[in-house]
């Protein structure tokens, strides 16, 4: 167990009950702030009492990483964004479905899930959050009714700058392996032409 | 060789048919994305029973809606506004109005009224609900502009399951709606305003 | 996967090169019925005529996409491991969308064009219905997903094996000063810069196509008209240009056969298509220079990037295949004259393409048949003809006897680059003439040029037959 991860994890859990009305008063600190920091929560909370431990076999963590993702997309329907700020047990289920069936199961699922699911994930992240910047900037209907049009429009453009950001921090070591590149095969760079 | 294939392959099957099988349920067979979408569709499946309501129309008299309003058997088109509204309530007033000129040329409004309800009372007097109900046209014979007490307003609002939220400017935002209730004082049905067919085939069905 | 030996997989990529060539086959008949129609040589119903032109797009694009995929898949292979099932899963995807867009345009009657620009596919005056639309639509997720498949299964690998993609694209040789000796070779660097704008595209494209794809669900669900513009032609220039930058690699590969020489990778290759990354994302507002509510920067990006886009092309592909053509002892036959006569085309092509990136000339041009004529340029005498080399690489003989090329080869040949020439030149001096593009019926003074160009049209179709038909004659032949 690493106890400072622990702590680290129940001060953010924390904080997201405690500034709960603050935050889910703004679409934009609802949706970006609190449920990214909720998921965060479970997620260190999984490191902290030794992720490691857990071997898994690629097939499982691949199946875990896809409840991950399904978990994300139920709380990304406006229906629920809306049902957590009126009925107490769907913000309770948010409060403790967020922690674990997103940040705790990625924690333990990510990276032993298979290379390939892993960038097709990211690739579809990225799409999707440009689809959800683009129909909430201009979708002339209401999306969620506790929230205000241009709430949600600023909102959209919240989704844009995640997927920028999340682009160019998906994207730099790609280009620039944490190794630095120091060990390319080279027995395989080098083959001439047959 | 089959075996390991199938451990290979089950867990991933599994995870995609328990999320796909819980996005199922949890939008309705992907038909409510949304709170509002849902609430549509709630009110289309389960027609819900309305509690009673009292309120004040526009020249002060007692209006009566929901199971004890039902003795004329009218089915009851009920929208959401505010008058100080600068926008949607202003669009919403010409779409109720057109909506009253069809139920007209379709003879139906002898057993339809069309009620627009504020939810602002305190500046929604009936001296106010006049002044807008002049401005669409709106005479009592077919369309009439009513508000709740203010203390009935919560009980109407969550009857409907209409969401109000101020707008940061003195005004609302609010579902722009129009509900069918009908003469049991049922929710049958819930339409865009400007969904005038939709509207239209929903009362004939209904009556 | 590091025990796992590298080696191309012939039999997946012979499988999809006999697919695209018969697509490309049955695409030239569809083009060869819409001239022969402007022509008035035939009669077709105008709705008719907007489905074959739909087709005739979606297909060509797909399929030029498809055989530039097999050329780098075949390549690649030499160089790293790569998956063989998700090759077949890509080729499975990429069935099926063709299934949808198929079923789309000929049972759903879907007309509105390959590009389906907002709102076109969703105000059709009930030529179509929304479902054909949305099918349509649906196909195109269906290959892009297929595509993203693809580039996973290429990058990673290529990722993994060289120390990141700044390694895979020499950029320690191009910027860092090292030994092109250590540089990655050609295919390789050429394969990383597809596969980099080519994912960013079909993330962009993916990201249009179900905003759009919403709008037809749902109305409500209004598309910023002008952003989705801006999207679709990012995916569909950055999809086509990386078609033909696939398919090159092909030239890389296997000129050096008949040549001798080995095609290396040099500092100048390295820079040049790390510009090429650069260029196909940005060059693409040359495709919106009649939308006046475009940034005017916008604009100016994409008429100077289209002059600069021809130079790396140029200065690399084309410049040193004369210098390695130049004084070497090369071997002619099928596929080393349609892969020389490829990279001839592609640069020819530059010519009208830059003529039609000038503002100027756009804002009378664009419209007319000096855009196909562009555009059959680059792709009859650039893409297809390398994916056709490569079909005849494939199969080529091993016996002293099939070295050479045949009469039929030679005759097949020059039908083709004739055909093809011509073909392309009829749109151009359409184009000149102002005829629009698009229009399935034609006045009479424009109906002298469609004939001839329906003329041209046919030698081209039989001489594809000849190189396809041979081609799965050889294959049957020679099993593997």
């Amino acid at each position: 167990m690493r106890r400072p991860l622990l702590i680290l994890s129940i001060a953010v859990f924390g904080s997201c009950v405690l500034f709960r009305q603050t935050l889910e008063r703004d679409p934009v600190t609802h949706v970006l702030l609190l449920l990214p920091a909720l998921a965060v929560a479970g997620w260190l909370m999984a490191v902290s009492l030794g992720r490691h431990r857990l071997r898994l076999r690629e097939a499982d963590a691949n199946a875990l990483t896809l409840l991950g993702v399904f978990a994300i997309l139920f709380w990304m329907l406006p229906r629920y964004i809306d049902a957590s700020l009126t009925n107490p047990l769907v913000e309770a289920a948010k409060f403790i479905s967020v922690p674990l069936c997103i940040g705790a199961v990625l924690a333990v699922s990510w990276k032993a899930t298979h290379p390939f699911l892993r960038g097709f994930l990211k690739a579809n992240a990225l799409s999707m959050l440009g689809v959800l910047a683009f129909l909430y900037i201009h979708a002339p209907v209401r999306i969620c009714n506790s929230y205000l049009e241009v709430d949600q429009q600023r909102l959209g453009y919240g989704f844009l700058f995640v997927a920028l950001a999340l682009s160019l921090v998906w994207a730099v070591p790609l280009f620039f392996p944490a190794d630095g590149g120091a060990t390319p095969n080279k027995h395989l760079s080098g083959r001439a032409t047959a | 060789m089959a075996k390991a294939k199938i451990r290979e392959l089950f867990p991933v099957c599994a995870a995609l048919a328990l999320g796909i099988g819980v996005l199922w349920l949890a939008t309705d067979g992907f038909r409510a994305l949304t709170e509002e979408g849902a609430r549509r569709l709630h009110a289309a499946k389960s027609k819900p029973k309305l509690p009673a309501f009292v309120l004040e129309d526009m020249n002060g008299d007692v209006l009566r809606l929901g199971p004890d309003s039902g003795k004329d058997g009218k089915t009851t088109l009920v929208t959401f506004i505010y008058t100080t509204c600068p926008t949607l309530c202003q669009a919403g007033g010409g779409d109720i109005a057109k909506l009253r000129d069809r139920l007209r040329e379709m003879r139906l409004d002898g057993g339809v009224r069309l009620l627009s309800v504020s939810f602002d009372p305190v500046r929604d007097h009936p001296q106010q609900l006049r002044l807008y109900a002049e401005q669409h046209g709106a005479d009592g014979a077919v369309w009439t502009i009513a508000r709740p007490s203010a203390e009935a307003l919560g009980s109407v609002i969550d009857g409907f399951g209409v969401r109000v939220i101020p707008d940061g400017w003195g005004g609302y935002q609010h579902n722009s709606a129009l509900h069918v209730v009908d003469g049991e004082g049922r929710l049958t049905g819930i339409f865009d305003t400007d969904d005038i067919d939709g509207v239209l085939n929903a009362v004939r069905d209904g009556t | 996967m590091a025990d796992v030996k590298a080696e191309p997989h012939t039999g997946a990529v012979k499988f999809s090169m006999l697919i695209a060539g018969a697509v490309f086959a049955l695409m030239m008949v569809i083009g060869l019925v819409m001239r022969a129609a402007q022509g008035n040589l035939i009669e077709l119903e105008a709705p008719f005529f907007y489905q074959l032109l739909s087709v005739h797009g979606a297909g060509m694009v797909g399929t030029a996409g498809l055989s530039g995929a097999a050329v780098m898949w075949y390549f690649v292979g030499r160089y790293v491991p790569l998956s063989a099932r998700m090759y077949w899963a890509f080729i499975a995807l990429f069935l099926l969308g063709v299934v949808f867009i198929l079923t789309a345009i000929f049972i759903g009657r879907y007309g509105g064009g390959w590009t389906f620009l907002f709102p076109l596919p969703a105000i059709s005056g009930e030529a179509w219905e929304p479902w054909a639309a949305a099918l349509f639509m649906l196909g195109y997720v269906s290959i892009g997903v297929g595509f993203l498949l693809y580039h996973l299964a290429v990058g990673y690998p290529i990722m993994k094996h060289y120390g990141g993609f700044a390694r895979a694209l020499g950029w320690h040789v191009g910027f860092g000063g090292a030994d092109p000796a250590d540089a990655p070779p050609p295919a390789i660097v050429a394969a990383a810069a597809v596969t980099i704008f080519n994912t960013i595209g079909i993330i962009v494209g993916a990201a249009v196509l179900v905003a759009s794809l919403v709008h037809l669900l749902v109305p409500g669900f209004a598309v910023d008209a002008l952003l989705a513009k801006n999207m679709i032609f990012f995916f569909g220039h950055v999809f086509i240009n990386a078609s033909i930058y696939m398919a090159v690699i092909a030239v890389y590969e296997i000129v050096p056969e008949y040549t001798g020489r080995p095609w290396k990778t040099s500092r100048v290759f390295v820079l040049a298509w790390t510009a090429i990354l650069l260029f196909v994302m940005a060059v693409y507002p040359h495709h919106l220079l009649q939308d006046v509510v475009m940034p005017p920067w916008a604009l100016v990006l994409g008429q100077v990037v289209s002059y600069l886009s021809g130079i790396p092309l140029l200065a690399v592909t084309a410049f040193s295949l004369c210098v390695y053509l130049h004084g070497s002892k090369m071997r002619w036959d099928l596929a080393s004259s349609l892969l020389v006569l490829a990279v001839a085309g592609w640069s020819v092509g530059t010519v009208p393409a830059i003529i039609d990136g000038m503002i100027s000339v756009n804002k009378i041009m664009h419209n007319t048949q000096w855009v196909p004529g562009h555009f059959h340029i680059y792709l009859l005498l650039g893409v297809v003809a390398m994916s056709f080399g490569f079909m005849a690489w494939l199969v080529r003989g091993t016996k002293a006897s099939e070295s050479g090329m045949s009469g039929l080869d030679r005759m097949a040949f020059g039908a083709y680059a004739l055909g093809a020439a011509g073909f392309a030149l009829m749109f151009l001096i359409s184009g000149a003439m102002s005829v629009p593009r698009r229009w399935a019926v034609h006045l009479p003074e424009w109906v002298l040029q469609d004939r001839i160009a329906t003329a041209f049209a046919v030698l081209v179709v039989v001489s594809t037959l000849v190189f396809v038909i041979k081609y799965a004659v050889r294959l049957g032949r020679a099993p593997g």
